[in-house]
């Protein structure tokens, strides 16, 4: 069930397994029949950890969600509530509550994902229904293993949270990097301390950690050599730029959410003989997508342009091995084919979706516009007029794309020209608000804010500098057979992964230089490690890192990552955690403020 | 048989033949580790520690004659003989402790099954119940108990115990604790603070909590003892949002508003977390931290997100004229100027959609042009570009589409002909065919510039009209283009045109 977990370096698994033990442990708590009210963000999360089926062990014998009034009837003997820790759930919760039928009373309890809070328990005291619970527990739920080698927080627009503190204090976010800390305590506990701890940007919770930290040594042997922390805030501008993997153009174009895409259903519909045509399906068609399914981990992270090939070669293996059937001749050869068939039957149909997923993202890749907007993003990482107004986004804001659209070039054109001249800035902005409304005018002071879009100040374009230094821009990408990071984007190599790239060998010292000019300071600490536990390596063997980003990764940085895991003589392999799975699009949507949104 | 043992290791003690007797018995009725458990056991039930080791001995002295060696043996030979050395390493180990215990300075005389259920646990609480503190500590050394159950345990009753004793001066307590408690792992500080608090000493119990690394278990305490600023920096340093809204909310209700934002004004972070709180459920209180912090462009921004909320024209128009004067006092103009503009604009569509009965408040400049262009109100249309300073390019994209829309290809084409088209004729032909037009798409082509002529000619459909452009151009790529286009049935003598035109191209 959970098979995409242990194909990694490290057993992810064990992670899932405790975080099933403790969801199980609650739910026998409250014993007897049970109904769940979901906060309806939490299903995807927890789609990750548990199946229905576990909680039908359980007694779980209902689920609803988490809305006012009053709580479908169902007869149970308790109502479990999963909820976040908000206080706008909590009304919800004390409506319910308090609309309960008197004379057949259940019994309530309350489930804090990923903390209890007790901002939220003093509101239900508020509300007078505090006492009608008769468990309030937390379910500490930080990162969540996605994948054989990612972990996510599946947090809610994290960077968002982030910058909407004031702004003075950007560094001094709380909310998510403590959970982040509390993550990691929890990973350490069950894979050993890490011993060697490299940081950008996010000194407060390193400090921090290091002092929770203190006195909870664990006896296990550390899995990880080395920790990197990574601050988006260190790399604005790879998530702006539009990824260019298979994976990362499902992402980009159809959004994958906790490790789910819902695709247009037309290229899926079945080509039954004698039902014809007319039922076509009208859901959409939705696919899980991890690595437990052998030919989408072969392709995810290749460069689209050398998927098609893939398609094919797998396509010609899979009719091969079909083919097979003709050479078997003795009733042991038949047998043999027959027991393969399941297997091989799985692998056609992996194949026929993936190559209709395929042939949606072409109608879109070989379009004039992807092409044109593609075009314009790589003049701006390679430095091409970044100072002037670019006509392409002149014409597109003319043509009333789809904002985001703008917002993202715009954004990246900031960031390529470490900030723009007033008059540009102005002139973009203007152009905007006249054309999507005025009411757009708080998300252009957000972007401001998290320094995506920015006047330029005295100071010089530093990004050319970083660009050479740390070669992030390849002229020959290769996309077929890539020889360096950069084919994830065709040519960009992602600054965050390069840096990664670059701690492992030569390190961080060689760069010095660059690292000046990145924001916020970096840092090295080193763990205690108990005696007894050190890591006595074998030669040829690799080093282990977990990379941390915090604010949010890519597909196509992941992609990166894997590449330099597999890379022969790298020496090190990467283990992915992150606060969210982010594109440019999500991410420039968490920051958007609609003030017509929050209407009563 | 164990008394037979028993027996043999007497004798044995004094070298005599007949152990082999005994032992050759045992051996034949196969129970020689039966007997060997039992004497282990057995050792267990005494309490003279003489007894013991004779009974324990014979442990060894089976071993020895089982190998026929006659020498002392070593741990790991002793390890190597296949009887599992654990029931006895563990039984030496439980009467030690046993021992210790009986000794007549404790005086608990505890038989080894009493121990045994009763627990390590247990015993070590009864330890430090009667404050043997150092046994206790000796105990859960020995028995290698883990260190949070154990040592630390210990100390921490020990520290509680401490923090009583009301004849020594806070600082020789509080230094005592923390020499004793450093190397520790797990200490909870903010307990033994607790204990200090409760006997009524609360100056010592704010030394003790500055030992405890965990700053958020220091905060309920801080709070009890009324110490709320302490608490809310303490409440910051955790990192915990949960635990500073916790103290916010706390001095929301002991201050009075004034010392209240005081004190937040002195830690910005638990502001920036108390202003979230009141952008969600009170908004009028994040009106007066603003304006407590003459934040004006916080204030502009509150005063936009508010005129969403209103209905009335009247009152929106007075909220954004309210965020104006914010925007200015903060100095940002663009914010102010595009404001005004909102403004202006809204009163624009007020006015006409009573004049005209189009629904238009809200919309943007771009679809409110859109909208009066639709419906042939060409002249409103214009004033808006005009007094709002609309880029020619966007407003001709803007009414190219909008004509188009509509189908107006008449005034379509009268627009086309008003002067130069600030973006060429192509996005003309490309619309028009995007309407399946072709007729009008046709129109301007002839108006195209050189450079995009081949694009407009394949547009349209024209293949002849492209190839004569492409190779009149002698471009490789557009002649490469428009062969990609060319049907190999249908436009033979096209291509073959083309290719010696690229042959000639390529030359060049």
């Amino acid at each position: 069930m959970a098979s995409h977990l242990f194909c990694g370096r490290v057993n992810l698994n064990i992670l899932r397994e405790a975080a099933r033990k403790d969801l199980r442990e609650f739910l026998d708590k409250c014993s007897g029949s049970k109904a769940i009210v979901w906060d309806e963000y939490l299903t995807g999360p927890f789609g990750l950890i548990a199946q229905y089926s576990l909680l039908k062990e359980h007694e779980v014998e209902k689920m609803f969600t988490l809305k006012g009034g009053r709580i479908p009837s169902a007869a149970v003997k308790n109502i479990v509530f999963f909820v976040r820790p908000r206080l706008e759930l909590m009304d919800i919760i004390a409506e319910n509550v308090a609309s309960e039928d008197k004379l057949k009373p259940r019994e309530f309890h309350i489930l804090f994902v990923p903390r209890r809070s007790l901002l939220c328990e003093q509101r239900l005291k508020e509300k007078g229904v505090l006492n009608s619970f008769t468990n309030i527990d937390e379910y500490i739920l930080d990162l969540i293993p996605y994948d054989g080698d990612l972990l996510s927080m599946e947090s809610e627009s994290s960077f968002r949270v982030r910058q909407s503190l004031n702004e003075c204090y950007l560094e001094n976010d709380q909310t998510s990097l403590y959970h982040a800390a509390k993550g990691l305590m929890t990973l350490q506990a069950l894979y050993g301390t890490i011993p060697q701890i490299f940081a950008f940007h996010v000194a407060n919770m390193m400090l921090r950690m290091k002092r929770e930290f203190a006195g909870s040594h664990t006896q296990i042997l550390p899995v990880f050599d080395t920790l990197l922390l990574l601050d988006r805030n260190v790399d604005l501008l790879t998530p702006l730029a539009t990824q260019l993997t298979y994976e990362g153009l499902i992402d980009e174009i159809y959004g994958i959410t906790n490790g789910y895409v819902k695709l247009p259903p037309e290229k899926f519909a079945q080509k039954k003989q004698g039902e014809g045509g007319k039922d076509l399906p009208t859901e959409p068609k939705k696919l899980q997508l991890n690595s437990a399914e052998e030919l989408y981990a072969e392709i995810r992270d290749k460069n689209f342009n050398a998927v098609g090939a893939a398609l094919s070669k797998k396509a010609k293996i899979i009719s091969a091995a079909f083919e097979e059937r003709h050479n078997a001749k003795t009733v042991g050869e038949i047998k043999q084919f027959v027991s393969q068939l399941p297997h091989m039957q799985a692998a056609r149909g992996s194949l026929a979706n993936h190559t209709s997923i395929a042939e949606l993202i072409k109608d879109i890749t070989i379009s004039e516009d992807f092409f044109d907007s593609l075009t314009v993003e790589q003049e701006f990482m390679t430095g091409v007029d970044t100072d002037k107004v670019s006509t392409y986004i002149e014409d597109c804001i003319a043509q009333k794309d789809p904002l985001i659209k703008i917002l993202r070039l715009v954004c990246m054109q900031s960031v390529c020209n470490n900030g723009l001249k007033q008059k540009v800035l102005d002139y973009y902005k203007k152009e905007i608000l006249q054309t999507y409304g005025y009411k757009h005018i708080l998300t252009l002071k957000n972007l401001e804010k998290v320094g995506l879009l920015k006047p330029q100040s005295t100071m010089r374009n530093n990004y050319p500098t970083i660009r050479k230094t740390l070669k992030l821009w390849m002229e020959d990408a290769n996309e077929q057979n890539p020889n360096d990071i950069s084919y994830v984007y065709s040519g960009y190599a992602p600054l965050s992964v390069r840096l990664t790239q670059v701690l492992a060998r030569p390190g961080w010292r060689s760069i010095e230089e660059v690292l000046k000019i990145l924001p916020g300071p970096h840092f090295e600490e080193r763990q205690q490690v108990p005696t007894g536990l050190h890591k006595k390596r074998q030669p040829g063997e690799n080093r282990t890192t977990l990379v941390f980003f915090l604010g949010g990764v890519t597909y196509a940085e992941i992609a990166a990552l894997r590449f330099l895991s597999h890379m022969e003589d790298s020496g090190t392999e990467y283990i992915i955690a992150t606060t969210k799975l982010i594109n440019g699009t999500s991410w420039i949507k968490s920051l958007m403020d609609n003030p017509e949104e929050n209407l009563p | 048989m164990a008394g037979i043992l028993y027996l043999m290791a007497f004798v044995l003690q004094k070298e005599s033949q007949k152990a082999d007797e005994y032992l050759r018995e045992i051996k034949e009725q196969s129970l020689l580790s039966e007997a060997v458990r039992q004497c282990v056991e057995a050792a267990g039930h005494e309490h003279e520690p003489e007894t013991q080791k004779t009974l324990l001995r014979r442990h060894f002295t089976y071993r020895r004659n089982d190998n026929t060696h006659w020498f002392t043996p070593s741990l790991s030979q002793l390890l190597s003989l296949n009887f599992p050395p654990e029931q006895f390493v563990s039984m030496c180990r439980d009467l030690r402790v046993l021992n210790a215990v009986r000794d007549y300075t404790v005086g608990i005389p505890l038989t080894h099954t009493q121990f045994k259920q009763m627990t390590v646990q247990v015993l070590i609480d009864r330890l430090v119940y009667r404050k043997l503190y150092p046994l206790a500590i000796e105990v859960c050394r020995y028995l290698k108990t883990p260190e949070y159950q154990g040592v630390s345990r210990v100390l921490k009753h020990w520290a509680c115990y401490k923090v009583q004793q009301k004849e020594e001066s806070d600082e020789v307590i509080a230094k005592a604790v923390s020499v004793k408690l450093a190397d520790a792992a797990g200490i909870s500080y903010s307990e033994i603070a607790t204990k200090a608090y409760e006997s009524g000493r609360t100056e010592l119990a704010i030394k003790l909590l500055e030992f405890e690394p965990r700053s958020g278990e220091q905060v309920p305490l801080l709070l009890k003892m009324k110490k709320s600023p302490l608490a809310l920096s303490k409440a910051i340093e955790s990192g915990d949002t949960d635990l500073v809204y916790t103290v916010v909310m706390y001095l929301k209700n002991e201050l009075n508003r004034g010392d209240f934002f005081m004190m937040l004004r002195n830690q910005p972070v638990a502001l920036s977390l108390y202003k979230q709180f009141c952008k969600h459920q009170e908004q009028d209180t994040l009106k007066d931290l603003f304006n407590q912090d003459d934040d004006h462009e916080e204030l502009g921004n509150f005063y936009v997100k508010a005129s969403y909320k209103d209905q009335r024209l009247e009152a929106r128009v007075a909220l954004l004229q309210s965020a104006v004067d914010e925007y200015y006092k903060a100095k940002n103009d663009f914010s102010a100027k595009t404001t005004e503009d909102e403004m202006r604009l809204l009163r624009f569509q007020r006015k006409l959609e009573e004049e005209k009965g189009e629904q238009l408040v809200g919309f943007s400049l771009h679809d409110t042009m859109t909208t009066l262009l639709s419906v042939g109100l060409h002249k409103h249309a214009e004033q808006l570009y005009k007094d709002f300073r609309v880029p020619d390019k966007r407003f001709w994209w803007l009414k190219l589409k909008a004509l188009a829309e509509k189908e107006d290809w008449e005034e379509l084409e009268k627009f086309g002909k008003t002067k130069k088209s600030p973006i060429g004729y192509l996005p003309f032909v490309e619309v028009c065919i995007k309407h399946h037009n072709k007729y009008e798409a046709k129109k301007y082509v002839s108006k195209v510039t050189p450079e995009q002529k081949v694009k407009a000619h394949l547009a349209v459909g024209d293949m002849e009209g492209a190839a004569e452009a492409a190779i009149e151009r002698r471009n490789e790529s557009e002649i490469s283009t428009v062969l990609s286009r060319c049907s190999a049935t249908t436009d033979h003598l096209l291509m073959e045109r083309l290719n010696r035109a690229k042959a000639t191209a390529v030359k060049k």
